[in-house]
C-alpha cells in the first residue's frame, strides 16, 4: 500500500466513523420510543422487597416538642413536621408506595436492591417508617458546597436539584442515611415513571431525599396568598402523601408552631422520641410513644 | 516536508483530490448533522393565523379600550396558578353579537366560523423546577404588563415554528431574555422605589422544587 492509498483509505474510514457517530440522530427517536418504562407493579414489588429487607430499629431517645427554629430569618409562625405514632403503625408500607407515587421516586437497580439499597425516601426501620428528619440544625446542609441543600424559613430541609453537583458530602454527613443518590440516570436506565407532574424527575448525579412534600406546601401557600392577601399562612389543610395514605392514621403532618394544628393536638400529651443520632439536631419529624 | 515532496503527495493534481476528499468528509459530517440531529423543540405555540380564513388576534383591540380585564379571557390570571387561554366559546360570548352598528365584517365572521374550538395552545416556557403563581403576584399588586411587557401587538401567525419574536403575549417574560434575575429584581426589593412592590421571599424553595 502506498501513501496515497493509505490516506484515501484513512479518510474514508474517518468519514465512516463520523457518520457512525451520528447514528444517535438517525436511530435515536425509535430507540427512545422503545425505551423501557417500569410498570406500576414493579414499584409495588420493590416496596414488598424493601419490607422483606427491613433495616433494624433505631435507638430512640426522648426529646421535647419541637419549637421555632433558632436560625436567623426563620419563621416564628410555621415549622412543618410530622409525628409518627409508634402505637398505631403496623408497618404495612403503604406510606412508602404513596411517597413513590407522589415524588416520582425511581426503582433502584437490581444489584442495589439485592444489597437492600433503595431509592425510597421512606424506609422501614424495625417496623416503623423513617425518612429525613428535617433537622433544624441539619448537618447535611452545612457541608453542601453549592447550597443545593438548604433550609426554608418554615422548617423544611429542601433540596434544589438543579443546584446539586453530586458531591455526596450531604449523604456522608447524614446521621441516618436518609439521602439517596442517583448514580445512574433514572430515566435513561428505564427505572423512572413520572406519576406526579408537579415534581421534577431527578437526573444522574443528583442527591434526593424526603422533601416533606414541598410541592404541596408551595401550592397551598401560593393559593392561600392569592386568595387571602395580607393574612398569615399557617399551612392548614396541607398533608403529606405518606400521612394521607396511612390507613391507621399513624403519620400526622402539621405545623409545630400552630396550636390548632392536628400535629400539635396529637403530640402534646404524648411522649416524643427521636433517633439517638439526630436527637440533638432539633428534628422536625418525631415518633410519638405512650401517653403522658 | 521534503519527505512528502519526494513521495509526491503534494505534487500534480493530487492536492486537489486530497482537498476534495477532506471536503467530502467535512461535508458529509455537516450533512449528517443537518439531516439527522435534533432541532430545537418549539416551546410556545400560538394560533395558526396563516390560513385564508384567519385573522391575527390583536390585544390592542380587546384590552382596556373596550373595558376588558386580562383575566376575562385568560381565566385565572389574577387568582389562579396559571393564566389559561380562551376557548372559541369565550370569544363567541361577545362575537356572536354584532360589534358595531355597521354590517358585520365578512372576513371576521368567516374566520370566527372556521376557528377550531380551542384556537390557542400555550406551553409554559417555565422550567419544571420553577413555580410561578399568577394569583400571588396579582394579589401583591403586580400588573400583568409588568412582566408581559409586549402585550398589545399581534399574536404570532407562525404556529409551531418555535419562539416567535416580537409577537407579544406569547413572548411572555421577555422571551428568551428572561432569567431568574428578572424575578429577583423585584423579590429583592430593588424595584421597591420605582414600582412600589414589597420585598418578597428569596429563599430557594419559595419558587423552586
Amino acid at each position: 500500500m502506498d501513501r496515497r492509498e493509505f490516506l484515501k483509505l484513512f479518510s474514508v474510514t474517518v468519514a465512516g466513523f463520523a457518520l457512525f457517530g451520528c447514528r444517535e440522530g438517525v436511530f435515536g427517536p425509535s430507540v427512545k420510543a422503545a425505551k423501557k418504562t417500569p410498570a406500576f407493579a414493579d414499584f409495588e414489588n420493590e416496596v414488598r422487597l424493601a419490607l422483606s429487607k427491613m433495616k433494624p430499629a433505631m435507638e430512640l431517645v426522648r426529646i421535647p416538642m419541637p419549637s421555632a427554629l433558632k436560625t436567623p430569618g426563620a419563621s416564628t409562625e410555621n415549622r412543618f413536621g410530622m409525628a409518627i405514632d409508634l402505637d398505631a403503625c403496623d408497618g404495612c408500607g403503604k406510606c412508602v408506595l404513596a411517597c413513590i407515587q407522589e415524588n416520582n421516586i425511581p426503582l433502584s437497580g437490581r444489584a442495589q436492591a439485592a444489597r437492600g439499597q433503595f431509592m425510597h425516601w421512606i424506609e422501614m426501620c424495625g417496623g416503623v417508617p423513617a425518612m429525613c428528619f428535617h433537622c433544624g440544625d441539619a448537618p447535611c446542609e452545612k457541608v453542601c458546597p453549592t447550597g443545593a441543600a438548604n433550609h426554608t424559613p418554615d422548617g423544611v430541609s429542601a433540596m434544589m436539584y438543579k443546584r446539586c453537583t453530586g458531591s455526596r458530602f450531604c449523604g456522608a454527613n447524614c446521621p441516618v442515611g436518609a439521602r439517596k443518590f442517583n448514580f445512574e440516570d433514572p430515566v435513561d436506565s428505564g427505572r423512572s415513571l413520572q406519576f406526579n407532574s408537579d415534581v421534577p424527575v431527578r437526573t444522574k448525579g443528583v442527591m434526593e431525599k424526603c422533601s416533606l412534600c414541598l410541592q404541596r406546601l408551595q401550592d397551598d401557600r401560593h393559593d392561600f396568598k392569592a386568595l387571602h392577601p395580607g393574612e398569615h399562612w399557617r399551612g392548614r389543610g396541607v398533608t403529606t402523601a405518606c400521612a394521607a395514605a396511612c390507613p391507621k392514621n399513624a403519620i400526622i403532618f402539621g405545623n409545630w408552631l400552630d396550636e390548632k394544628s392536628l400535629l400539635v393536638l396529637a403530640a402534646k400529651d404524648r411522649v416524643l422520641y427521636a433517633p439517638k443520632a439526630v436527637a440533638s439536631l432539633d428534628p422536625s419529624i418525631v415518633y410519638m410513644g405512650e401517653r403522658r | 516536508m521534503s519527505l512528502l515532496k519526494r513521495q509526491g503527495a503534494f505534487s500534480g493534481v493530487t492536492p486537489f483530490k486530497w482537498a476534495g476528499l477532506v471536503f467530502a468528509v467535512v461535508f458529509a459530517f455537516f450533512l449528517a448533522d443537518f439531516l439527522f440531529c435534533q432541532k430545537a423543540a418549539p416551546v410556545r405555540v400560538g394560533a395558526d393565523t396563516s390560513g385564508p380564513n384567519t385573522i391575527a388576534f390583536l390585544h390592542a383591540l380587546h384590552g382596556e379600550n373596550i373595558g376588558l380585564d386580562c383575566s376575562h379571557c385568560h381565566t385565572g390570571a389574577t387568582s389562579g396558578a396559571k393564566a389559561y387561554l380562551p376557548a372559541k366559546a369565550d370569544c363567541m360570548d361577545c362575537h356572536r353579537l354584532p360589534l358595531t352598528e355597521n354590517p358585520g365584517i365578512e372576513k371576521l365572521d368567516s374566520a370566527l366560523a372556521a376557528a377550531p374550538a380551542y384556537p390557542w395552545k400555550h406551553e409554559s416556557a417555565l422550567p419544571e423546577h420553577v413555580v410561578f403563581h399568577h394569583g400571588v403576584h396579582a394579589a401583591a399588586g403586580v400588573q400583568c404588563a409588568d412582566c408581559h411587557r409586549s402585550a398589545g401587538t399581534a399574536v404570532p401567525a407562525n404556529a409551531g415554528r418555535g419562539p416567535a419574536k416580537n409577537n407579544s403575549m406569547a413572548d411572555v417574560y421577555g422571551g428568551d431574555n428572561f432569567t431568574m434575575q428578572s424575578c429577583l429584581a423585584c423579590h429583592r426589593g430593588e424595584t421597591a422605589s420605582s414600582k412600589n412592590f414589597k420585598r418578597a421571599a428569596t429563599y430557594c424553595a419559595a419558587c423552586h422544587r
